[in-house]
């Protein structure tokens, strides 16, 4: 029998600061991207990004070498940057308000801290300021993949609305993106089946936010929680 | 006369109420019964340039004429490898750049000998803390999610077709895919645990030593060989495979309920040949755009067809909670293996009507076909072809002699085992009728149902050429096919025959509520039947207070 019940009460005020966006995790971002910008959303299908770069039409180098494929692409055997930003201002920013650095750990060892999920964070929230720009050292301490993939950005500035760092087993990389000017609640995971419900989910909160997501280890109550 | 005033109150009461019902009682009406949102038999979402016959990265590859072929790239780089193949085409993929590396001609034939495999452990159809419904899904049929696990291909990116969609990319499906290499290749596969459980690879009749040149196990039994591959770790496998033939590959881990759960592929060593690259993924099993050369001399076509059983009380514990202690509770201390009954069944990760969309067998007069038949569940599978007598040249890999060979319409495969038949368009009588189209299915009953409900579960069809329609779609003249391609039929909620039955013969029957149903009564209730009622009363107080005398007397 599916014992799914729905949590009744969230997290502290939360849902007046989210009000109805809070009713899901993918309905609460698409209203964020309405808010950044006014024309409609449509439900696109996840389309590889555009070449343009010289390296695209090369073959895979096998050393380290980063392969640059179109203007926000790169690439190599230990992973990849996408949709990176280091100088495109957002509509509502006049200037970047200032440069964040965030050093963020992934792997089973982090999932210690929280009994029942798997794969593990270093950190679950980060706060910056609006118009920060952003850069992430994402560093992987397990053997697989994993990644460090925001959602819901502006859409004209980032393909599908996202930044994502992927790291190919122990290692690092880093990369750049700018945040609008609203204050916002951002969602943070590792998009690889399973991991971001078994542990790596985080939030970064742009000047006040707006709330909190669910299911955030250490941070905010699952929507649909097990029993014990 | 004690006794006479008795019974003439008990027959009273006995048939006075029949008498005033008398009346015939029409049946109910028939309903109208709303077919659900008919799913279309192609989804519009298909690039149909897939279907066509193209050259990517100078690899020939093979059209594919069904609704939901393969990714002709992904096609190009399982033959090139990710190391071979430039970044645009890397780019139309959703593959790692270290998928699959091939590398070093050592016999000088033309081809690479040294391969690099990276499978990842995924899940379907999981358990969501944030959702009601489940996430990373895959469909075996309208509506239906079973949770799964499976190997896949090493990829980058997103697991969900994307951020406003919780669909599975397309690499990520059922069967495991099947993997081919060539005999006397040196190669490796890297086991990279992605999953939150541990897991291993056991190569099942793929020749290979128990130990690799470290020392380290390399059979992938944790009892004897291996320790576990704990999520998070990765663990490479070697072999040099002498012998060729269609073998398995699964996981060794909990086997009674990780493999049923979908670690299970083909494992197929082709012959070595010059000049052979093969596609060393086919990815769901199914129509293979690139054969090697040795089947290439022998057969025009080829396909991988691995059948299944559910048993959706353990697929479904993956729903049922998050908490990894929970779940590993749940699968190794709380199923129960000697209750196992299957629900659904599925042709390479699919049930009728979805084979429909991917594993048709399409085929030419004349033409011979090599099929590589595969039981990957617990039950018994007995293949049955319409229109053909394939005969068996292989079993569990071994290569038949000419003399054993078995030609026959029903091919019984146990658990595990294999045959390779050869699908020969000779219209005979004996090796095929004619063109048209002929289904191919199991012959246990239980196998062609979903859910209970038929037809679903491993039903296809091998389609000739003049009877395939746009878009794949087999011309089919028997019923309307589409109920089947609604969630309501397979909830049981549709009548089966409705599209075909004008006179409404087996019909919904229009539901009555016990509430409607006494209010009608004393609606109708005219005059008569109000005296009548009376009456009745009248005589029941009669009869009760004749009964008081009586037993009175008798006490007295």
């Amino acid at each position: 029998m599916p014992n799914k019940k729905p949590i009744k009460s969230i997290s502290t005020g939360s849902l007046v600061a989210l009000g109805l966006s809070v009713s899901s995790l993918y309905s609460g971002l698409e209203a964020a991207e309405t808010a950044f910008e006014t024309k409609e959303i449509t439900k696109e299908k996840h389309q590889p990004a555009k070449m343009e770069g010289m390296a695209c039409g090369a073959n895979m180098n096998m050393d380290k070498t980063e392969m640059v494929c179109g203007s926000n692409m790169r690439m190599d055997v230990t992973g990849m940057v996408m949709y990176e930003n280091k100088e495109k201002l957002p509509k509502d920013c006049k200037a970047i308000s200032e440069d964040v650095t965030l050093e963020v750990k992934a792997g089973i060892d982090h999932a210690k801290p929280y009994p029942g999920t798997v794969f593990g964070l270093s950190d679950h929230e980060w706060e910056v300021k609006p118009c920060s720009r952003i850069t992430v050292e994402f560093t992987n301490e397990d053997e697989i993949r994993h990644q460090w993939m925001i959602h819901g950005l502006p859409k004209y500035l980032y393909p599908e609305g996202m930044f994502h760092i992927e790291v190919n087993g122990k290692g690092k990389k880093t990369g750049t993106f700018i945040v609008p000017s609203s204050n916002y609640t951002y969602l943070v995971h590792c998009d690889i089946a399973q991991h971001m419900e078994k542990g790596m989910k985080a939030q970064l909160k742009v000047g006040t936010g707006r709330g909190d997501l669910p299911s955030i280890p250490g941070i905010s109550a699952a929507k649909f929680s097990d029993s014990f | 006369m004690r006794l006479y005033r008795l019974s003439f109150a008990f027959v009273t009461l006995i048939f006075l109420p029949s008498i005033s019902m008398a009346e015939f009682p029409a049946a109910p009406a028939t309903e109208d019964t709303f077919l659900g949102l008919v799913e279309p038999f192609c989804p519009e979402s298909i690039d149909p340039n897939w279907r066509k016959q193209q050259q990517i990265e100078n690899v020939s590859i093979a059209p594919s004429p069904v609704c939901d072929p393969d990714n002709p790239y992904d096609i190009a780089t399982f033959v090139k490898g990710t190391n071979n193949v430039s970044m645009a085409t890397i780019m139309q993929t959703q593959l790692s750049p270290d998928t699959l590396i091939k590398k070093n001609d050592i016999d000088g034939d033309g081809d690479p000998d040294e391969i690099h495999i990276r499978l990842e452990v995924i899940e379907l159809n999981g358990f969501s803390p944030d959702q009601q419904d489940p996430i990373t899904t895959y469909n075996i049929a309208p509506g239906i999610q079973p949770g799964f696990w499976a190997f896949a291909p090493k990829s980058r990116g997103m697991s969900n077709e994307s951020f406003a969609s919780t669909k599975a990319n397309t690499l990520l499906r059922l069967p495991s895919p099947s993997i081919r290499v060539e005999q006397g290749d040196k190669i490796i596969v890297t086991l990279e645990n992605s999953h939150y459980f541990p897991h291993s690879i056991h190569f099942h009749g793929v020749d290979h030593p128990f130990q690799k040149a470290n020392g380290e196990g390399n059979d992938g039994v944790p009892q004897t060989s291996n320790k576990l591959t704990m999520p998070g770790k990765v663990f490479s496998y070697e072999l040099t495979p002498r012998q060729t033939g269609t073998m398995v590959y699964h996981c060794h881990v909990q086997a009674h309920t990780h493999i049923l759960m979908g670690l299970i592929g083909m494992f197929i060593v082709e012959e070595n040949k010059p000049n052979n690259w093969v596609q060393t993924f086919n990815i769901g099993a199914g129509f293979v755009r690139q054969s090697s050369v040795a089947v290439k001399e022998e057969y025009s076509q080829e396909y991988d067809l691995q059948y299944q059983d559910i048993d959706r009380e353990l697929h479904n514990l993956i729903q049922q909670g998050n908490d990894s202690r929970l779940l590993a509770k749940s699968f190794n201390r709380e199923y129960n293996i000697t209750e196992r009954t299957p629900d659904y069944f599925i042709l390479n990760g699919r049930s009728f009507p979805y084979t429909l969309r991917e594993s048709l067998v399409v085929i030419k007069p004349e033409e011979k076909v090599k099929l590589r038949v595969f039981n990957a569940g617990d039950q018994m599978l007995s293949l049955h072809t319409h229109g053909f007598k394939p005969t068996a040249t292989h079993l569990d890999g071994v290569k038949l002699s000419p003399e054993a060979r078995i030609q026959r319409d029903v091919f019984t495969l146990g658990p595990a085992q294999r045959a390779d038949l050869e699908l020969y368009a000779r219209n005979d009588g004996l090796n095929n009728m004619g063109e048209g189209i002929w289904t191919f299915h199991d012959h246990n009953e239980l196998g062609v149902t979903t859910d209970g409900v038929y037809p679903g579960g491993h039903i296809s069809s091998v389609v000739f050429e003049s009877f395939l329609g746009p878009n794949g779609m087999p011309k089919v003249q028997g019923v309307d096919v589409s109920p089947f391609f609604t969630k309501e039929f397979y909830q049981r909620k549709y009548p089966i025959w409705n599209l075909s039955d004008e006179n409404k013969l087996y019909g919904e029957i229009a539901k009555t509520t016990k509430s409607s149903t006494t209010e009608s009564n004393e609606e109708s209730m005219d005059s008569t039947q109000i005296i009548i009622l009376v009456f009745q009363i009248l005589l029941l107080l009669i009869t009760l207070f004749l009964i008081r005398k009586t037993t009175q007397k008798s006490n007295a």
